[in-house]
């Protein structure tokens, strides 16, 4: 074994799906390369638990390279584990120590279910976009792209709110599991772009309401959503869907 | 047996037109009586439930993500090109259409590409209509930049995120219809089966990836946007559930598989590190503009970089292409490093990479301006390897990151099966032997938003098609089949996993049908992987079960139709008797080393149709280049 | 499709607890600064002010009406946050963890439920034990400009002579330090203010408002403790 290589406990959480009861189970994960990702440690975990006739760790992932938003989990009590703006596909073994103990905990929220172990439900955020997260322009009906002019720190802060790759780990740092920041980087994507603009009210009340009815928490300003979210959006996008909501309030 | 592919007449810029102002209309009160299955919610498959919903059709959209906003072609990160000629530098149409041509090595069709071509400026302006924030100038004008080393700037971008904000701005789209109701959304669901009832595409056979259940869904047509087949190397740029499947039981249900040799390898990515590597990352190549490419001169100069003097370094890109030097296309970029790793003088150790240096630019320039133009990729890099660029040269090396090749269609993105409709990557159409860079989210929204609206209409109105339901026999039969696959491969119960097998399938399949290939290696991996495709049938273990979210038994399936297809990969590389695009034979090579196309002989399109047997059949489509004469490439 | 049609939504929610929480610090600064005569020897100041409230009369009550309604929407809009915050994730972390970085999550944020229900049963036994503590028919009687008012000056200093009184208020007060302290900037934030250039500056007043809102508050009675010579 490589002098640099790791031994590891996890400690992971294991459940079969939403109607039973899980608990978290003990596993040893040794010889573990600083060189791999976070993902590709558990592959080998689960490669070991398949030839040992066991079930292996249920999680989920595509792109491995943080920007599908498949892959999440809460690492020692942080969604997407230490280091910042970086997905768990992303996070590398050589920020961990010989000898640690790591808490691997799905996303935990009403609004995302349990699948399997670390896999969760997070049709939610669809139903979000589905309320209002779009601009209603049929193909074929655009004008030419230059004519809407739009001032580059203007279309900088729409990509800003863009950036969102909807993993859901605002939703599980959150101590009241708000879906504010997901919800309100969409809306503020939108509302901040001309294109936006004529549906901007009925798009926050739709979303917003959306957004309640999932079951998520209210916010309550803590900010830990942004501290980890992956593209490091930021929680003025909270504030401008809190403006956008107060306009359509006294609007019409 | 020629092949028609239903090219319009007239000349090549009236050819879309014409076909557009012919095309059998649907009424829109008729069109909602149909029923369209789209599989795939990447650029393509997004873009088509939309635009088609939006016309009036109900369209039932599949995906295998949990979501659709996470189809790969979320990604993508360069650019999308558009011959807007907003630069002032001499784009247009004509121009994008052949650079595509030329860049595809004279093994695309004419027809296709031009359409692609004139479609490309609409695009645009959908997008922005749709609130995708493509980069401006301080104007508030759109912005380009140059891509992939064609002479104009038509590419247009958001940051390096421009596969996932076109991808939000369709799938936004798409969500909207799901809201009106013409659109019903299955996530989590893989296709397994394509139904036909009357020699038509009547319907789809898939597994609901959270219960198992195996369900059937009836209509009118089906579309297939179901991305490329990259992950048949087993590393590849591709995310981990990007497959062939879907793809690859058209095929046994009589679709043609189109040019499945060429596939496209991008020459910068980080490098493999070790065995229990998942995946590959690409890197910009728009690196290559700063970065100069070198390995020492002896393979067994173990110093660390920084202590290899300029005299015992191999600027080998520069020394072989004096012309283009760093920046020769990627094939060529590819192919020379992969030459100097086989000569053992690759770094790092597994000694699969070559240097990608920096520090001539960070003195010419200063570390602000690299820092300015790269500073993102340089901190994925340092992410992904722990390895500071500014200091260390970056180590990079060629890995998979495109199919050009994919299901046979028409002119009107129809495959040889009636009511089989095939887009974006899935497909073979537009890129001939090579791809040039950000034209493959052109492609995909092309196919989307502006093609199937027209082409599904002129089938819809022409077709005879009798009512079918999924309680016809052809869907039990196709459930039942499926059904037995998946128990087939439960029931083997042998000793190694899925991923054993797959990562020894990709090794095959890079050493013997990658960047490089020969009469010798190509039977040489039939046999190989015939024989591993063997032992995968007699030794595969499966855990868990399969009514439940089961990750390995998806990737079952999976691996066993990549078994498939890398044998006609095979053959078809073994078939295609010359070097093209991304295509290399060692046995046609100019005495210099560089790609030797044989026009004459091989100006066509290869297509494969299973027969059941173990050679599938063989036919061509020719290509007729009549507005442009192929060229040979030079780049020294 | 109108906002107001639909009830109160989780961002409505926050639109009242933040107006009523900026109202209720103006509040407390207004209270702070009509509290400072307390500190001067005369007794006569801290009467007059409080005489003069006093004879607003009409107004004074309607000011207190507005000032309960303040209170209690913000007191429930902080409940409903909570109750569905309870809600949203039934079960929770078994490691809990902090992110750092640009998180605001801290002892004073995570515990403003518990910091506003104590400053509530506070503010009740407050009201009781001064407001409607004993009065003039009690004796705590004085005359300013020839007119009999109550006393209350005589009232606050008799009750911080008490170790216990003194105690609670000083712990309460550094409690309402913590809730200010999330709940200045947050409220801000709740009403949409949220800018690159001016959150900081709202983030450095609300933790100087904290400071000097708790110490004002708790130095009354410390102060008057010792004056009074530390106790009966």
């Amino acid at each position: 074994m490589p002098e640099n290589n790791l031994n590891l406990t996890l400690h992971v959480w294991r459940q079969n799906g939403q109607g039973s009861k899980g608990k978290m189970v003990e596993y040893k994960a040794d010889d573990i390369s600083t060189d791999m990702s976070f993902l590709e440690m558990l592959d080998v975990v689960n490669e070991s638990l398949i030839k040992d006739g066991e079930d292996p760790i249920a999680f989920d992932s595509d792109c491995r390279e943080g920007i599908c938003g498949t892959c999440g989990m809460v690492i020692d009590g942080v969604a997407h584990g230490p280091e910042r703006a970086t997905t768990v596909c992303q996070l590398h073994m050589r920020h961990f120590n010989n000898g640690d103990k790591i808490y691997i905990e799905p996303f935990r929220a009403k609004g995302f279910p349990v699948i399997k172990d670390l896999v969760v439900d997070r049709t939610s955020f669809d139903n979000i976009i589905k309320a209002g997260g779009y601009i209603s322009a049929n193909t074929g009906s655009a004008p030419d792209a230059n004519e809407i002019l739009i001032p580059k720190d203007v279309a900088d802060r729409a990509m800003d709110s863009a950036a969102c790759i909807g993993c859901g780990a605002c939703v599980a740092a959150c101590p009241n599991a708000s879906a504010s920041l997901f919800t309100s980087a969409k809306i503020s994507h939108l509302a901040v772009l001309p294109q936006g603009k004529p549906e901007s009210q009925s798009r926050v009340v739709s979303m917003v309401q959306q957004m309640d009815s999932e079951g998520f928490g209210s916010c309550s300003n803590h900010g830990e959503c942004e501290a980890v979210c992956p593209k490091e959006i930021s929680i003025s996008n909270i504030a401008r869907m809190r403006r956008e909501y107060f306009k359509a309030l006294v609007g019409k | 047996m020629a092949i028609d592919a239903n090219i319009p007449s007239g000349s090549l810029d009236e050819k879309w037109t014409k076909y557009k102002s012919n095309v059998k209309l649907v009424s829109p009160a008729n069109k909602r009586k149909y029923n369209v299955i789209v599989v795939g919610t990447g650029l393509a498959g997004a873009s088509a439930s939309a635009s088609l919903a939006e016309l009036g059709y109900n369209i039932k959209t599949f995906c295998i993500q949990d979501s659709p906003r996470r189809a790969h072609s979320v990604a993508a990160q360069g650019g999308i090109n558009a011959a807007k000629n907003y630069q002032n530098d001499g784009d247009s149409i004509w121009r994008l259409f052949y650079d595509t041509i030329k860049g595809g090595d004279y093994r695309s069709r004419e027809a296709n590409v031009h359409r692609l071509s004139e479609i490309s400026a609409n695009i645009i302006d959908q997008c922005t209509a749709q609130g995708v924030p493509f980069a401006r100038e301080y104007s508030g004008l759109l912005a380009n930049r140059s891509f992939g080393g064609v002479q104009v700037s038509r590419t247009f971008y958001a940051r390096g995120q421009t596969g996932q904000q076109l991808l939000l701005g369709a799938y936004s789209a798409l969500m909207r219809q799901v809201n009106t109701g013409k659109v019903d959304l299955f996530a989590n669901r893989e296709m397994l089966d394509l139904v036909v009832i009357d020699g038509k595409a009547r319907g789809i056979v898939c597994r609901n990836l959270l219960t198992g259940e195996i369900e059937s869904y009836s209509a009118d047509a089906v579309i297939l946007a179901t991305g490329g087949y990259g992950n048949v190397f087993y590393l590849s740029t591709n995310g981990q559930n990007s497959n062939v499947t879907a793809a690859w039981r058209c095929y046994k249900k009589g679709a043609y598989f189109a040019n499945p040799c060429f596939t496209q390898i991008h020459p910068t990515c980080i490098p493999v590190s070790g065995d229990y590597q998942s995946k590959l990352t690409l890197m910009s190549e728009g690196l290559r503009n700063d970065g100069r490419a070198w390995v020492p001169k002896s393979g067994d100069d173990k110093r660390p970089p920084s202590e290899i003097p300029d005299e015992d370094r191999d600027y080998y890109l520069e020394r072989k292409y004096p012309a283009f030097g760093n920046l020769v296309p990627r094939d060529i970029a590819s192919r020379a490093a992969k030459a100097v790793c086989d000569e053992g003088r690759g770094v790092g150790e597994t000694g699969l990479s070559v240097y990608l240096d920096f520090k001539t630019a960070i003195e010419r320039q200063g570390e602000d301006v690299i820092r300015d133009r790269y500073g993102n990729l340089f901190d994925m890099y340092e992410r992904i390897t722990g390895e500071n660029p500014y200091n260390v040269p970056m180590r990079i090396y060629p890995a998979v990151h495109y199919c050009m090749g994919g299901l046979w269609v028409d002119y009107g993105l129809m495959s040889n099966v009636p009511g089989l409709f095939v887009l974006g990557e899935a497909n073979f159409s537009d890129h001939g032997a090579n791809r040039l860079g950000a034209s493959a989210l052109m492609q995909g929204l092309a196919d989307g938003y502006f093609v199937i609206p027209y082409t599904i209409g002129e089938y819809l109105a022409g077709a005879e098609l009798k009512e079918v339901s999924t309680e016809n026999s052809e869907f039990s039969q196709s459930e039942n089949e499926v059904t037995n696959k998946i128990n087939r491969l439960f029931d083997i119960k042998g000793d190694k996993t899925v991923a054993e097998f797959h990562r020894e399938l990709g090794r095959l399949v890079w050493e013997y049908v990658g960047m490089s290939r020969s009469k010798e290696g190509l039977n040489k991996a039939i046999d190989e992987i015939s024989k591993l495709r063997d032992e995968f049938w007699n030794n595969l273990k499966i855990p868990g079960d399969q009514n439940m979210f089961n990750k390995y038994l998806e990737m079952a399936g999976r691996v066993a139709d990549f078994f498939e297809l890398a044998e006609v990969m095979a053959r078809d590389a073994l078939e295609r008797e010359e070097s093209c695009g991304g295509h290399f034979r060692e046995d046609h090579q100019t005495p210099e080393g560089e790609a030797l196309r044989d026009d004459e002989n091989y100006t066509h399109v290869s297509l494969w149709e299973y027969n059941g047997k173990d050679k599938p059949n063989f036919k061509k489509e020719d290509l007729n280049f009549e507005n442009v004469t192929p060229t040979t490439r030079s780049y020294k | 499709m109108s906002a107001k049609s639909k009830g109160l939504s989780s961002v409505g929610k926050k639109l009242i607890n933040g107006l009523t929480g900026l109202g209720l610090v103006f509040f407390v600064i207004v209270h702070l600064g009509g509290n400072l005569t307390l500190f001067s020897s005369n007794p006569d100041l801290f009467n007059s002010y409080a005489k003069k409230l006093h004879d607003l009369g009409f107004l004074l009550y309607a000011a207190e009406i507005g000032l309960l309604a303040v209170f209690i929407f913000h007191i429930v809009s902080a409940i409903s946050v909570y109750m569905s915050k309870r809600k949203a994730r039934a079960y929770g972390y078994h490691m809990k963890g902090n992110a750092g970085g640009a998180s605001r999550k801290s002892i004073s944020s995570v515990s403003m439920i518990y910091t506003g229900i104590i400053l509530m049963a506070f503010i009740i036994w407050h009201v009781i034990s001064l407001k409607f503590g004993p009065g003039i028919d009690q004796g705590y009687t004085t005359v300013l400009k020839g007119e009999t008012a109550r006393d209350l000056h005589k009232l606050v200093y008799e009750y911080f002579a008490n170790p216990f009184n003194v105690s609670v208020y000083v712990i309460v007060m550094v409690l309402l330090g913590f809730h200010l302290r999330h709940g200045f900037w947050s409220a801000f934030q709740s009403l949409g203010a949220n800018h690159p250039k001016y959150t900081p500056v709202i983030n450095t007043t609300g933790y100087i408002l904290a400071i000097v809102l708790a110490a004002g508050f708790l130095l009354i009675p410390i102060w008057i403790f010792i004056n009074t010579g530390g106790g009966v």
